[in-house]
């Protein structure tokens, strides 16, 4: 495997809660007040991810008080310490820029109630990369 | 190569990626493959300073090795020459695999450089310079050759402002204008004028970079921003020369640096 992709794998998290593009998550992020930690939820709808290997982000938007508010999170930073998924939605392309322009009822997705179907966080997990990696390694 | 005439360590930029500290910073780092650097030849000023079993140089002209050993001459400075990245053997001249044999190598190696030294070198041919060399160093200097631009007009290479795309102006926005002087003719254009030409693939050296981290086990350096050069260029590094006293004038700095570090010691 290329050098430095096995060593981004070792700075990235070995496992990922299973997202993607359309689906409505919760963000856990960590924040620090003085010295105390605590968990901040930001709810909100998952509209793109950019970038792969450990620089990958994903963008969530949620509306408060009637206006739009777009937060990019760093996938593997130890920040986000958990992102659970409250619904799926089925989409038919990779960024939601389109809801932007959409306000009320028109910004909901058809909810995706049946089974998978298509691999999820696929393209903005490092899970397949890093099982990969690990065979690899056992190869070696 | 640089000011200060220190050890240092001879590698190759892998590429740039970034981490995260414990406190969720993201640090964008350039992870450089860092030796191991067989020593290669020392220098001395006398020639009697050199180790046992290298005060003889051979000038065996292709005659029976071992009998035309002279003494060697005095080199006149303190230096370490090192070497990084095999070449294959077959791919060396005799030469370079005879140099190469002397420090008990099999082939010879691409990336050859001299560190200059202030004292006379404890380090003998057939030792091996590592990263460990940085060991309490935060900040390093990294010297390396330039990505090529070629042939680049003045904007792109001096940062020479463009010509107005309106307002009149027609078909002239990337010239560089007047070059001369309007009276006076005489004089000319001025030496050293800034003009196009060829851009890149120059040496630079970019000081006081900071290290993130060190994996002396596989003798990876990561350094924090970027280094000159394209993926896979050599690097000379060395300790930096901006002082240590104005990085003692800001103690904050310091202490945030070894905070981040001991962080991704601990973290990961």
């Amino acid at each position: 495997m290329n050098i430095m992709r096995q060593l981004e794998l070792e700075h990235m998290k070995s496992s990922l809660p299973d997202f993607g593009a359309g689906d409505t998550v919760d963000v856990h992020y960590l924040i620090k007040e003085g010295e105390k930690e605590r968990v901040q939820l930001f709810s909100g709808t998952v509209i793109a991810f950019h970038g792969h290997g450990i620089s990958k982000t994903f963008k969530v938007r949620r509306i408060v008080a009637g206006e739009g508010v777009e937060r990019t999170f760093a996938l593997h930073s130890s920040r986000v310490a958990d992102v659970t998924v409250k619904g799926r939605g089925i989409i038919r392309r990779a960024k939601l820029y389109y809801l932007r322009e959409r306000e009320g009822k028109k910004t909901r997705l058809t909810r995706n109630l049946g089974p998978k179907k298509w691999p999820r966080s696929g393209a903005g997990s490092g899970l397949s990369d890093t099982k990969a990696s690990t065979d690899a390694a056992s190869v070696e | 190569m640089t000011g200060r005439n220190t050890l240092g360590i001879l590698g190759k930029k892998l590429g740039m990626s970034q981490v995260f500290l414990d406190d969720g910073t993201c640090v964008p780092v350039t992870i450089v493959q860092a030796g191991p650097c067989p020593v290669m030849q020392v220098k001395m000023v006398n020639a009697a300073e050199h180790p046992e079993g290298h005060r003889k140089a051979s000038i065996n002209k292709g005659k029976k090795s071992g009998k035309h050993d002279r003494a060697r001459a005095a080199d006149g400075y303190y230096a370490v020459q090192v070497g990084f990245d095999e070449r294959a053997a077959r791919l060396c001249s005799k030469a370079e695999l005879g140099h190469a044999k002397k420090s008990g190598l099999d082939s010879g190696l691409r990336f050859i450089r001299e560190f200059r030294l202030d004292k006379a070198p404890t380090q003998v041919p057939g030792d091996s310079l590592t990263v460990s060399v940085f060991e309490g160093i935060s900040h390093v200097d990294v010297t390396g050759t330039t990505k090529g631009r070629g042939w680049t007009g003045v904007i792109k290479r001096w940062n020479f402002a463009t010509q107005d795309h309106t307002h009149g102006n027609s078909k002239v926005t990337r010239r560089a204008g007047g070059i001369g002087r309007q009276y006076n003719t005489s004089h000319g254009v001025p030496k050293g004028k800034k003009m196009g030409g060829q851009y890149g693939v120059e040496q630079v050296t970019i000081q006081k970079l900071e290290v993130v981290k060190t994996d002396a086990e596989r003798n990876l350096l990561y350094i924090r921003g970027a280094v000159p050069g394209h993926a896979n260029g050599y690097l000379v590094i060395t300790p930096t020369v901006k002082n240590e006293r104005e990085m003692s004038e800001k103690p904050g700095m310091a202490v945030s640096n070894a905070a981040a570090k001991a962080m991704i010691a601990k973290g990961r």
